[in-house]
């Protein structure tokens, strides 16, 4: 299992590279923004999870979110940001995301709400 | 008119430093002084624009900013670089995704962080708006949350000349 962060934040990427090598993922890409993203994801076919902020220059989460939604439905994505609205979780789980996470958070509880993506293999 | 209760702000930090630093930071009177807490200080500012307008600062000695970005990250930073200052950024950024979250009834935008070092004695308020700080702290140091908040009514026919409430 590969999996893609997109944080502007290297600090926060750092924090999330450590939750997934304790869940035994080692193949990890890190990206600054969405654009970033998506060009890491045209190119490399074996990434199976996608861990993705909201708040980043040049492209946003969602706006990313949206993007990968229009050549692939299946690759889970999991939304780890600070937005907390009702209003911007349903505009997350409507765009597709997987999962929504919501920072400041526990890295022993992000751990298990990823388990059932790095278990199924990112299917 | 209705204030703006500080509170959540407060919650926000102790909720960060519970989860993500992972040593509680409890409220204090008042800070050491100065010469006791090591300046220069390192500070995340980030601004708020909508229906409550201001600015939110976490303000940490360096020796504070370097334990706190250590703790959060597992790292072993021994001096203040880019990544420590990305850290502090993005902790006042989850501070203030956190509290604005908490402030009910509330269309808000935050700006992205920004991170000043220095010997920063006092900090100024603009016009109509007062500084409030609260101090913290955690088995990593002290540091203090520094925010100025102005509540804009919907109609902008009037601006709250006293819109923070501390509890």
């Amino acid at each position: 299992m590969k999996a893609l962060i997109v944080d502007d934040s290297q600090i926060m990427r750092r924090i999330i590279v450590s939750v997934l090598k304790k869940a035994g993922v080692n193949d990890i890409s890190e990206v600054n923004n969405g654009q970033e993203a998506l060009d890491v994801l045209k190119q490399d076919k074996d990434i199976g999870l996608v861990l993705l902020d909201w708040n980043m220059p040049v492209m946003t989460g969602i706006e990313t979110l949206k993007h990968i939604r229009t050549t692939n439905k299946q690759l889970p994505v999991v939304m780890v940001t600070t937005e907390s609205e009702k209003e911007r979780v349903v505009e997350a789980i409507k765009a597709g995301a997987n999962d929504y996470m919501l920072k400041p958070f526990n890295p022993d509880d992000v751990l298990e709400k990823l388990r059932k993506y790095l278990e199924s293999g990112g299917k | 008119m209705e204030k703006i209760s500080i509170n959540p702000f407060i919650d926000a930090v102790q909720e960060a430093f519970d989860s993500m630093v992972g040593y509680p930071a409890n409220r204090i009177e008042a800070l050491p002084a100065p010469s006791q807490v090591h300046l220069p200080d390192l500070i995340g500012v980030i601004g708020l624009s909508g229906t409550a307008q201001g600015v939110v600062a976490l303000r940490f000695p360096m020796t504070t900013a370097l334990a706190v970005i250590n703790a959060m990250a597992g790292a072993s930073f021994d001096k203040v670089d880019a990544a420590v200052i990305d850290g502090i950024g993005e902790l006042v950024n989850i501070v203030t995704g956190c509290a604005k979250g908490k402030l009910k009834g509330h269309t808000i935008s935050i700006s992205l962080p920004t991170v000043v070092s220095g010997d920063i004695c006092r900090l100024s308020n603009a016009k109509d708006t007062v500084w409030v700080e609260v101090p913290f702290e955690s088995k990593l140091g002290v540091f203090s949350l520094v925010l100025t908040l102005k509540q804009v009514v919907a109609n902008r026919q009037e601006v709250a000349r006293e819109g923070v409430n501390s509890r």
